[in-house]
């Protein structure tokens, strides 16, 4: 048995394969069905993001990763040729490399993103689910989670926004806390206003009001974003209202001076405020920012946050990069740990049954013994075993090499004639049905 | 055996500090665990000592500050358990270590003299001192406020914009801080005068200073004057943020100076 991973990705394929390629569309558990219905891999899961679409499975054979590097061209409909150059395929410890990386995002488009976490979330439920997991993808699954976890809690990755739009989001969000009980004027009603203003709508904020000169457009835009339109000349009373204020008008001079800003501080008893300046050239005097409790931030202001928490996140790759080499040398222990056990296992279970049946031979001559003397003879047989055993276990247990253990369960198999009981226990009852079912 | 809080709290605040420069998860446990464990021995020890002295230790400046670290440290971890938010954590553990030296220095409980045996003792110095803890937060918030409204307002996005919670529940934690704080520092104060009314005819000297030109008592009542101002300019004229910020630093180091200058060497009413 074996952990394959095959798939591409931004990396290595262009945006129109990656669509046609697409799992999600027809949903990833008809995916999940189609492949089990074709034998391909023991257990399985399929990830399909925008930039990606992979599928992790655990097969007897190499031809595994052959099978499913074709079922991409078949299950979508594509020439074969077409695929195949832009696949790539992880082998055993790879593929939990590969995994780790993809869910601490140091394989994402833009390094470090979260949203990938919960993509590879989603798509182990949904094989999970659908009982395609077993033993090797859970534990191989739940170590990637714990990856993309330590990797945001633990290093700076993830951290700062890298658009303009969720730089000042995240600045509103550590002024204001919540957003929720917090009220938005946005000045101006274009495509810049229009677009900070989804992104404000989509923290839930009470509510937004917008004013433009042309009071028609401010209420397509208020339509847009659920919120209310003012007049122009109206606008005082909203900078009272409001926590945030986003300009950008095209105006050619500043439309919030000092004095204007100074009186409204003055009737909303210097609550806090935020403006967020996006308008070329400038809205609002530069001079307001001096005022107390408001908070100037300008699109260059902006673009500079976006370019430190870049740089940042370069920085903090070595970290991630690190988490992802322990818990890939955590997972590969477990994987060539589980893969010896059952051989010693059924080693110690042929010891104790030649020790029993000799007992059992022996039963006649010992039944005239005192039962203190049997019990002996029970102890000293399984200390002899016990002890011949010993080394062994431990050496067995301490091969770190898979083609090593691959071999020496080979040889234990052949010289004790183990491969009927251990066929007994890696093929698990329910572990059969999970797939082929 | 009294040095032990002592330590623990250092290794805290050491913790705390690494927590907050590094953001390990498990560097921040240890430092809750250190922290919960100072407070236990701090526990214990107030506990021999009580049994010991057979009566709360709270007579003199040495073991009221050790009840004050001690309030202090459970006040702090009910408020990192119920708000999982650690970052103050290092401010208030080196607050904690620096005010532990002087206990742990000057161990020993004072015999406590006739004039105090009245329970409105006990309520008196517990009222303040829990005033006093409040009060010691409501000043780490007020820092930590300041430091990041300087790096928001100044767009030096850094050290302390990546580490603390929002503005807007710095000032709020710091508000509800003060309220209680107020409220203790109240009932304290009244407690304290209906004691010192009450133990007017003793022959104590101590009793007879009591007035309002005993520094300790002036000083205590400037406190409480600022502390009712900053209630009061925040409901009414808007003193929220960095001037509630401001204030609450300002008016705990007036509490600090009466708690520990005052306390030591200028009182004639309360050196007991």
């Amino acid at each position: 048995m074996r952990l394959f991973a095959v798939g591409l990705s931004h990396r290595t394929a262009p945006v129109e394969l990656r669509e046609s390629v697409d799992f999600s569309r027809k949903g990833l558990d008809a995916a999940l069905a189609e492949l089990a219905s074709r034998g391909i891999g023991r257990e399985l899961v399929v990830l399909s993001t925008c930039n990606r679409a992979e599928i992790y499975a655990v097969g007897e054979t190499d031809e595994t990763a052959d099978h499913i590097g074709r079922f991409f061209s078949e299950y979508h409909d594509i020439p074969h040729a077409e695929v195949h150059q832009h696949l790539y395929v992880h082998r055993g410890p790879d593929v939990a490399r590969h995994l780790f990386r993809v869910a601490a995002g140091l394989d994402s488009l833009v390094v470090g993103e979260p949203q990938i976490l919960g993509q590879v979330k989603a798509a182990y439920a949904v094989a999970s689910d659908g009982q395609f997991t077993a033993a090797l993808t859970n534990r191989l699954f739940h170590s990637a989670f714990s990856v993309g976890k330590r990797v945001r809690s633990e290093t700076g990755l993830g951290e700062g926004a890298v658009s303009v739009s969720y730089a000042a989001i995240a600045l509103a969000k550590k002024i204001f806390g919540d957003l929720k009980d917090r009220a938005v004027l946005i000045l101006g009603a274009g495509e810049m206003a229009k677009l900070t203003g989804i992104h404000l709508q989509s923290q839930h904020v009470k509510q937004i009001t917008i004013a433009s000169r042309t009071f028609q457009t401010a209420q397509n835009l208020a339509e847009r974003l659920d919120g209310v339109a003012v007049a122009w000349d109206r606008v005082d009373a909203a900078l009272t209202a409001a926590d945030i204020i986003v300009t950008a008008t095209g105006a050619s001079e500043p439309v919030l001076t000092r004095s204007r800003v100074e009186e409204a501080m003055r009737s909303r008893r210097h609550r806090p405020l935020f403006i967020i300046d996006i308008a070329v050239p400038r809205d609002v005097d530069a001079a307001v920012g001096s005022l107390d409790q408001v908070f100037l931030y300008n699109i260059d202001d902006l673009r500079t946050i976006v370019q430190e928490n870049l740089a940042r996140r370069g920085a903090e790759l070595a970290r991630a990069e690190a988490i992802v080499d322990q818990e890939v040398a955590r997972y590969t222990a477990w994987m060539q740990s589980r893969e010896i056990v059952p051989t010693v296992v059924a080693l110690r279970q042929r010891f104790e049954a030649i020790r029993r049946a000799e007992l059992q031979r022996l039963e006649p001559k010992l039944a005239n013994l005192p039962p203190e003397a049997r019990s002996r003879i029970d102890e000293v047989t399984r200390l002899i075993v016990e002890k011949l055993l010993l080394t062994p276990t431990e050496q067995l247990k301490s091969v770190s090499d898979e083609a090593m253990i691959v071999a020496y369960a080979d040889a234990l198999n052949r010289l004790f004639s183990l491969a009927q009981d251990k066929d007994r226990d890696a093929v698990a009852p329910e572990e059969e049905s999970e797939v082929s079912s | 055996m009294h040095l032990v809080p002592l330590l623990l709290y250092a290794a805290a605040a050491a913790a705390y500090v690494a927590h907050f420069a590094w953001r390990d998860p498990r560097v921040g446990r240890l430092a809750t665990a250190l922290m919960a464990g100072g407070v236990f021995a701090h526990t214990f020890l107030i506990g021999m000592q009580t049994v010991q002295a057979g009566h709360a230790p709270l007579v003199g400046t040495s073991a009221a500050i050790s009840a004050f670290v001690w309030l202090l440290g459970l006040s702090y971890l009910y408020i990192e358990l119920s708000s999982d938010e650690r970052s103050m954590g290092a401010f208030v553990a080196i607050l904690m270590v620096a005010l532990d030296v002087i206990p742990a220095l000057n161990p020993g409980v004072a015999p406590r003299p006739p004039v105090l045996q009245s329970p409105l003792f006990t309520v008196h110095v517990m009222s303040l001192l829990f005033a006093y803890a409040s009060f010691a937060l409501a000043c780490v918030l007020g820092v930590t406020y300041a430091l990041l409204f300087k790096e928001i307002k100044a767009k030096q996005l850094g050290f302390f914009y990546t580490r603390l919670p929002s503005l807007a529940s710095l000032d709020l934690m710091n508000s509800r801080a003060i309220t209680v704080g107020w409220a203790f520092l109240t009932l304290g104060v009244v407690v304290g005068g209906i004691w010192a009314w009450q133990v007017k005819g003793s022959p104590d000297p101590r009793a007879q200073a009591m007035s309002l030109a005993d520094p300790k008592i002036l000083v205590a009542l400037v406190s409480w004057g600022l502390y009712s101002f900053a209630l009061f300019a925040r409901k009414a004229i808007g003193w929220s943020g960095r001037r509630a910020a401001y204030l609450s630093g300002i008016a705990f180091a007036v509490v600090l100076l009466n708690f520990v200058l005052v306390g030591y060497f200028l009182t004639a009413s309360h050196n007991f």
